[in-house]
């Protein structure tokens, strides 16, 4: 089974890497791919969960492939083709294509070839096969709703903290986070940065046991202080290392090497309680400026988040069941089925037997009729 | 990297994942599906093991791999059950010159011995009363996984419904199921009603509801029944309009006294409905099915108001599959059955006009069946 979820190591070792291509210059094709694939689906009206599809499809994809072999543009539009059917919002070819060319130059252009659909048809083949048609994504922004309908505190400020963060959960489909970790914990590393900037401190949340120490305690297990920062961190650099109309080449310098970064100090205390404190963390602060700057310059960034009470879950296939559990009710879409009424034809249950049922040999025991009779023990038929 | 660089690049490059279908070795030709052939094949390197592989036809395909291949993938992917065909892989054949670098894909299934419409059809396969009961309550067990999981299932019929040699029942062929929800926003879905074979097809898909849910499986899970005493479909129309009138005069007539909001349907008003049809599902079908349980059952699944058919998991609770005899093994009696039996392979239960068609437009008609031009129901 191919497992989707790489380490550092890892991804710094891609079939890219081994092409001559170095980590700095593939994180900015990453990038630029998977934000083209935003802008272009912006443009068309896809809805996030398409595009965000769409850029995962991008980076599985070139853990298997050199960006030298496969020009990113011409994958960025593969993968939202493919994402948009998956998706259930399917876009024709040839009009991705065209919206394609009005966003790129022309010498980005030349990359699709002579016959640009023909390109993309037959990249879509390589697409299916390399990414196993393991077609069905989850993304941050489901988990992210859901965690911020349980938490409690005042609405305008929830309401602000959410959409920085689904701002950052659209940033960070341009990192290779979600080739590291879990959609769970991305939305939860996420909400504590949007916490942390927007000022919104979480002190209770619906479903608080004794047991949990922060809110996500109840929705992931093991997620370490390091980790959330570590995953923070990742998607703060994009605002750092370039802007959007950084140069083509040469590749940007780049910055401090990893694990050099200043940590986001005095967030949370000794003892593990949170804590507010804005101006002990100025990197953090700075970082921000930085990154709310960037998103105005950004053309069409992504639909906003929905409004509170995040009542309106996205579509299916959110929630797709990973696992497969009955509902503990009936299995009908929602509420207690309608009473089977029978206005003008009453079941008259248990009806008579008919004539000669028995005799007739069809079966070796009639039903007992006898309506008297207690209804027989019925055991789970769904374990 | 040019052209000729590409072609060697895709013809070398060892797809981890995605096995050559070279690993497989076709015995047979067992059916069509929504969307290809389908054949019997062996496992190379376990010979004991059978597959069925279904081909992926995207030669007429202008927008790339099929979107329904794309939903059968992404729902058996989801659907892991006792009661529902088990996906083990896609497969690919290797891109060459031949083929223009472009690869041929094979969804690949745990082999099923039979399906229920070539069962049917074989008139030494007899079904006794508990076998009966086996087979609708693993036919109501698939169902109420896959609604449990939101997804519609959208061609119920004999023919896709498969047993295996020890009598496990698998639904299979989601080419046409999609995944639904209910209602967001107050905004009804707008789903085609062009789905499920004609005469397995509900009233209110008839009647042009696009805001409709599993009760259009359970429908078809009625007509199922049924025709496991009658041995061929009970309600074979030739058009949409025939259908409604064998529904009406099965089912009794449609109207808002027994179908409340029935009158808002699209087509309620240009559909010609017969008037003052009484309701005879249990005088009709009791001739064949003699048990009381199972014409109570029949007639709480052949409701004319979805919103008032049983669901599965109220048919599954239903006397019929809690009273003696009791469901019972198919093993024994399909062990006396050596030859698989397809309704594919089988002849034609009716005069062949009468046939169950696989009208998908574009693909070829199945060997004898005659393609009935009347209506041509896969359309998306």
């Amino acid at each position: 089974m191919p497992c989707w979820y790489y380490d550092k190591k890892e991804l710094r070792n891609t079939p890219s890497k081994l092409d001559g291509i170095s980590y700095e210059t593939e994180m900015r094709y990453r990038k630029e791919g998977a934000r083209f694939i935003k802008e272009t689906g912006s443009k068309m009206d896809l809805g996030y969960n398409t595009m965000a599809t769409g850029m995962i499809y991008f980076h599985r994809f070139y853990m298997f492939h050199s960006f030298r072999q496969f020009p990113r543009y011409v994958t960025a539009c593969c993968c939202l083709f493919l994402a948009g059917k998956v998706e259930e919002t399917p876009k024709k070819c040839k009009d991705i294509i065209k919206t394609a060319k009005s966003l790129l130059s022309d010498q980005k252009f030349q990359t699709f070839g002579e016959d640009p659909k023909e390109e993309v048809m037959t990249l879509e083949r390589i697409l299916l096969q390399t990414i196993k048609f393991d077609l069905q994504v989850e993304h941050p922004y489901y988990y992210l709703l859901k965690y911020a309908k349980c938490l409690k505190g005042d609405k305008t400020k929830l309401q602000k903290m959410v959409q920085m963060a689904w701002t950052f959960v659209n940033d960070s489909l341009c990192t290779t986070l979600a080739l590291q970790w879990e959609p769970e914990i991305i939305a939860v590393a996420l909400m504590y940065l949007a916490c942390k900037l927007s000022q919104f401190e979480v002190v209770d949340w619906i479903g608080r046991t004794s047991k949990h120490l922060r809110w996500w305690d109840m929705f992931v297990e093991d997620v370490t202080m390091d980790l959330l920062e570590d995953i923070c961190h990742q998607v703060l650099d994009l605002y750092q290392s370039s802007s959007s109309t950084a140069p083509e080449s040469p590749p940007l310098a780049p910055r401090a090497a990893q694990g050099s970064h200043t940590p986001i100090k005095g967030l949370v205390t000794s003892n593990g309680q949170e804590k507010m404190d804005v101006d002990s963390s100025t990197t953090v602060a700075s970082q921000l400026t930085c990154a709310m700057k960037q998103q105005q310059q950004q053309p069409a960034m992504p639909p906003d988040a929905p409004p509170y009470p995040y009542n309106t879950l996205p579509p299916y296939p959110y929630p797709a069941p990973t696992h497969i559990a009955p509902p503990p009710g009936p299995p009908h879409m929602s509420g207690p089925p309608p009473p089977m009424v029978f206005p003008t034809y009453p079941p008259g249950f248990p009806p008579i037997p008919p004539p000669n049922a028995a005799a007739s040999g069809f079966y070796a025991n009639p039903p007992n009729p006898n309506p008297n009779l207690p209804p027989p023990h019925r055991p789970p038929y769904f374990k | 990297m040019n052209s000729k660089e590409k072609e060697r690049y895709i013809e070398n490059f060892a797809f981890p994942f995605c096995d050559e279908s070279t690993k497989y070795e076709k015995v047979a030709k067992i059916g069509q599906g929504t969307f290809g052939e389908v054949f019997k094949a062996r496992d190379k390197g376990n010979p004991n093991k059978y597959v069925a592989m279904k081909r992926v036809i995207m030669e007429n395909e202008k927008e790339g791999f099929p979107i329904t291949a794309l939903r059968e993938i992404r729902i058996l992917q989801l659907l892991k059950h006792e009661n529902v065909v088990n996906l083990i892989q896609i497969c690919r054949t290797k891109a060459s010159a031949s083929n223009k670098y472009r690869s041929t894909f094979y969804l690949v299934f745990d082999f099923c011995e039979h399906d229920l419409a070539g069962l049917l059809s074989n008139v030494n396969v007899k079904f006794s009363l508990g076998e009966i009961k086996k087979v609708m309550q693993q036919l109501l067990n698939g169902l109420y996984y896959i609604h449990s999981n939101k997804i519609l299932h959208r061609d119920m019929k004999a023919a896709n419904v498969l047993i295996t040699k020890n009598g496990v029942l698998k639904l299979a062929d989601f080419g046409l199921a999609r995944a639904f929800s209910a209602n967001k926003n107050g905004e009804p879905n707008r789903f085609t009603n062009r789905v499920v074979t004609l005469w397995y097809r509900p009233p209110e898909l008839l009647l042009g509801e696009r805001n409709y849910g599993p009760p259009v499986d359970m429908w078809g899970a009625g007509c199922i029944m049924a025709e496991m005493w009658t041995r061929s479909p009970i309600m074979q129309g030739s058009s949409e309009q025939q259908q409604l009138i064998f529904i009406s005069q099965l089912c009794g007539s449609i109207t808002p006294a027994v179908w409340p909001g029935v009158e808002n349907l699209e087509l309620y008003k240009s559909m010609e409905l017969p008037q003052a049809q009484k309701r005879k599902v249990k005088d009709r079908l009791k001739p064949y099915m003699k048990d009381p349980y199972a014409c109570d059952l029949l007639d709480k699944l052949l409701v004319l108001d979805p919103s008032r058919r049983a669901d599965s998991d109220t048919a599954l609770n239903h006397d019929f599959f809690w009273t003696d005899p009791m469901p019972c093994s198919l093993s024994n009696m399909l062990a006396n059955h050596h030859q698989s039996m397809f309704e594919f392979l089988a002849p034609p239960r009716r005069p062949s006009h009468m046939r169950t068609h696989h009208s998908l437009p574009g693909t070829r008609p199945t060997t004898s069946a005659v393609q009935d031009s009347s209506y041509q129901d896969r359309v998306f």
